[in-house]
């Protein structure tokens, strides 16, 4: 079903070179001071970079399939509500998102909640109790799942309308036909692509780093402001992600292989 | 351990009679906010911790007004609006007192006055001082936007045109040094021990040239109307008075060695 690249034969000459720098470089880590003291410093951050992906990853998940659900469905609001949020968030690029989110969005929501709690005798909240981690997750679920809403919109599309028809002709109702017909075979389309926007997700989680938050990239800059050696710091935040991201995508392609088997 | 929380407790009151004429916080807590990115004020050592002159004299601060700091970190770009806006009680990143500053959070008095050195490749021979690099139109530098080596910069080196193209931008000081380095620009300024850092990290790929350019009270910022200020000032004061100030200069300027 899914077509097979010619290169997919290729010896992977690539993941060789790929690994052996890999070695070469945590093989520094492990005998060169600096190099070492640069991973130390960088360990927290990957927790944080893991943390960030997570979280966002699963609740844009959840939110794109909503999102995917309203696009399709039998009524006109929800298609044109679905329709606007993902044209609106998919049209800004994710660091503006991130800053409006968490300098404009944030203290708007919290101004809100205390609006809301004045009247119904609730403590208010304060703007500093809603953490720049907390704005950081937000902005890049809201991101992704516009992105993922439309993976998941063209999986259910992509599910054979004979199919419907003939589960609406077995008396199936309309979640039933969704749980035990659509679902599973669109699973199979929609793997793909959400394991590459996972991959995506680590990368991005980067971007945290413009508010402060203490993820691989923002360790990485003030482990180089503190040690003045750009050369190695780098070097090493870019092998926590490599390790992470192709680890990632060589997981999910034997996955997908085995999906494909079945 | 029960020893030791009665030693504390006794250490903490022979302190505060000590310090007897300065305001007591009653335990409050103080939300302090830094980045961590400017050594040796605040920056990740190599054992991975927060650490330098302002930690020890925000703990030492604490200590003389019983007060308890936590700390946050933000990236310097979100800290001045941040605080601003109330959602930390006190902002410490080596910033210079200014007026255009001033107009949206409030300034402790200074506790460190910093100089301005010039950093220059190691085999830069074609201006010796602030004139020269300013009086040769091909001359670049580098800074990083709202700081003081970008104002020093525009002010004392340039010809007061924040605009000038000859000061290119970039987003972090790090950022600077490596444009410096890699030949795209031909200046960086910074304050005489990050310079001395960097210096003493680049095996001879960096010097330090011409006189000291102009100088930079720093103090912390709070939330306008912030309560915080007077205690604050007070403790600075009595820090001056009996050198515990001078002793942390000593500490981190002279003695620490950056970068190993």
């Amino acid at each position: 079903m899914i077509p097979t690249s010619p290169d997919d034969r290729d010896f992977p000459w690539w993941l060789v070179a790929v690994v052996a720098i890999g070695l070469y470089v945590f093989w520094q880590v492990l005998t060169v001071e600096e190099y070492s003291r640069v991973l130390n410093t960088l360990q927290r951050g990957i927790w944080v970079t893991i943390y960030v992906t997570l979280v966002s990853y699963t609740m844009a998940c959840v939110l794109g399939l909503l999102l995917a659900m309203a696009a399709l469905s039998r009524f006109l609001i929800l298609r044109q509500v679905a329709r606007f949020y993902v044209e609106v968030v998919r049209g800004i690029p994710i660091i503006v998102l991130l800053l409006y989110v968490a300098f404009v969005l944030a203290p708007a929501m919290v101004a809100a909640w205390n609006w809301i709690a004045e009247s119904i005798g609730f403590e208010p909240v304060r703007t500093r109790d809603f953490s720049l981690l907390w704005r950081a997750v937000i902005a890049l679920t809201i991101a992704y799942s516009s992105f993922l809403a439309e993976v998941f919109r063209a999986g259910l599309q992509s599910v054979d309308q004979g199919q419907i028809e003939a589960a609406e002709a077995l008396g199936l109702n309309r979640w039933q036909r969704f749980r035990f017909i659509v679902f599973p075979q669109a699973l199979r389309m929609i793997l793909p692509p959400l394991g590459n926007d996972f991959v995506a997700m680590v990368k991005d989680s980067s971007l945290v780093s413009v508010l402060g938050v203490t993820d691989v990239t923002q360790l990485g800059k003030v482990t180089a402001a503190g040690n003045f050696r750009y050369f190695e710091t780098y070097n090493v935040v870019a092998l926590v992600y490599l390790t992470i991201t192709i680890s990632l995508s060589l997981a999910l392609r034997k996955f997908e292989k085995r999906m494909r088997s079945r | 351990m029960r020893l030791l929380s009665i030693l504390a407790a006794m250490m903490l009151a022979t302190s505060a009679v000590a310090d007897g004429h300065l305001p007591d916080l009653e335990g409050r807590e103080i939300v302090v906010v830094t980045e961590n990115a400017y050594p040796p004020l605040q920056f990740i050592d190599g054992n991975g911790d927060a650490v330098g002159w302002e930690y020890d004299a925000m703990a030492e601060i604490a200590g003389r007004l019983n007060a308890t700091v936590t700390y946050e970190n933000i990236s310097w770009d979100a800290m001045i609006p941040a605080v601003s806006e109330g959602q930390f009680d006190l902002g410490m990143t080596g910033i210079t007192i200014r007026e255009d500053r001033a107009e949206v959070v409030d300034f402790s008095d200074k506790y460190m006055t910093s100089e301005m050195v010039m950093l220059v490749r190691g085999d830069e021979e074609r201006f010796t001082d602030a004139a020269g690099f300013a009086a040769d139109e091909d001359l670049l530098m580098a800074a990083q936007p709202g700081t003081t080596p970008f104002y020093v910069g525009v002010y004392d080196v340039l010809d007061g045109d924040e605009a000038n193209p000859r000061i290119k931008l970039m987003e972090t000081f790090g950022a600077t040094v490596q444009a410096l380095r890699a030949g795209d620009v031909d200046l960086v300024l910074t304050d005489g021990t990050a310079g001395n850092g960097y210096v003493e990290a680049s095996d001879g790929g960096l010097k330090i040239i011409g006189e000291k350019l102009g100088t930079e009270d720093f103090g912390f910022i709070f939330p306008k109307g912030s309560d915080l200020v007077e205690p604050i000032n007070a403790a600075i004061a009595n820090m001056e008075a009996d050198g515990t100030i001078e002793a942390l200069n000593t500490k981190w300027f002279l003695e620490y060695k950056l970068g190993e």
